[in-house]
């Protein structure tokens, strides 16, 4: 039963995506995470999520994605369900796979009015103390265009936190975008920091622009 | 006799008092972050026979103080870490008060050290 209520809740997801930060979209069981993130004047986001249960949460999007000179502008609001449809926990690691979708509308500098919009990921995650790397792709599309982002984020703890302490990471990140938003491999180097349910993080990209998320679970 | 069945009840309520465990000591699978010890914590402290809770990374150790004369049973941590997404691995019951068990495990560090 409890299988086939998770197949549903992935079907309901599979119908769209937003840019999401590379965070876990759902953080604990009855818990809201609320992020936002700034990335390096290309993608603008912000997200809040409301999990029932530790495998799924339901919530909203706003996306802006800008292109380098300004050609091409996207604003794009989602509604969103998250998935966690697998986790392997082990005595110290833990790895996930997340899936989510949603449909919004969307709008644009190229082409008039606001269109439907539809968005879909995955995640692929695998963490401990010490080591942190995902995988992600994002897509999202409308009529009038299709942008997909993939990352690649691969961190490292100098120390091992604990619960109560301030846990901080380095974390490398490489991140592709498709639909003319950016040529290339859009790399950065992230300083994260979390303690309790709070998350910040801050870098710059290859190019010398800023890249910054914060993110709260409570 | 009435005397000595008195005394006899008493010696057993004090057993069984003495019997029950102050804390419940929980190794979990899974827990790496503090996300994952924030859920739990929140999960455990729902109980309303928790007094307090203590969760440590670098253990993958669930500690929870009852009440009391109250307990949680087996069955019920077990639906309560899974259905917060980690693994229960072992159960045990202990006298020990959760500031007890949190100064062992900061002494059992500090001798790694």
């Amino acid at each position: 039963m409890f299988s086939v209520k998770r197949a549903a809740a992935a079907f309901a997801a599979g119908c769209a995506l937003s840019f999401s930060a590379q965070a876990k979209p759902i953080a604990f069981g009855k818990g809201t995470t609320v992020m936002a993130e700034y990335g390096a004047g290309t993608m603008n986001e912000v997200q809040a999520f409301y999990a029932p249960h530790y495998w799924y949460s339901l919530g909203g999007a706003w996306l802006s994605l800008s292109s380098d000179g300004g050609e091409k502008s996207r604003h794009i609001s989602t509604l969103r369900a998250n998935v966690l449809a697998k986790r392997w926990n082990y005595p110290a690691a833990q790895a996930n796979v997340f899936a989510w979708g949603g449909i919004g509308l969307a709008t644009g500098n190229d082409f008039s009015g606001s269109q439907l919009s539809r968005n879909i990921g995955v995640q692929a995650d695998y963490e401990t103390r010490w080591i942190y790397a995902s995988l992600r792709s994002d897509l999202v599309e409308a009529k009038a265009f299709s942008h997909r982002i993939d990352s690649v984020q691969l961190g490292f703890a100098p120390y091992a936190h604990e619960y109560g302490g301030l846990a901080t990471w380095l974390v490398l990140q490489g991140r592709s975008y498709t639909g003319g938003i950016y040529d290339g491999v859009e790399a950065a180097l992230l300083l994260r920091l979390f303690k309790g349910g709070t998350w910040v993080e801050a870098g710059v990209s290859s190019d010398g622009k800023l890249q910054a998320m914060a993110m709260f679970n409570f | 006799m009435k005397r000595l069945q008195a005394l006899f009840f008493v010696c057993i309520t004090l057993a069984v008092g003495n019997a029950q465990a102050k804390t419940i000591e929980m190794k979990v699978n899974g827990l790496v972050c503090a996300f994952c010890a924030q859920g739990i914590e929140k999960t455990m402290k729902s109980f309303a026979e928790t007094s307090f809770v203590l969760v440590n990374l670098a253990h993958q150790l669930v500690a929870v103080e009852l009440k009391a004369d109250a307990d949680i049973s087996d069955a019920r941590l077990n639906v309560a870490i899974t259905e917060a997404g980690y693994s229960l691995v072992s159960i045990t019951r202990t006298e020990n008060s959760v500031s007890d068990l949190s100064a062992r495990i900061a002494a059992a560090e500090q001798a790694d050290e």
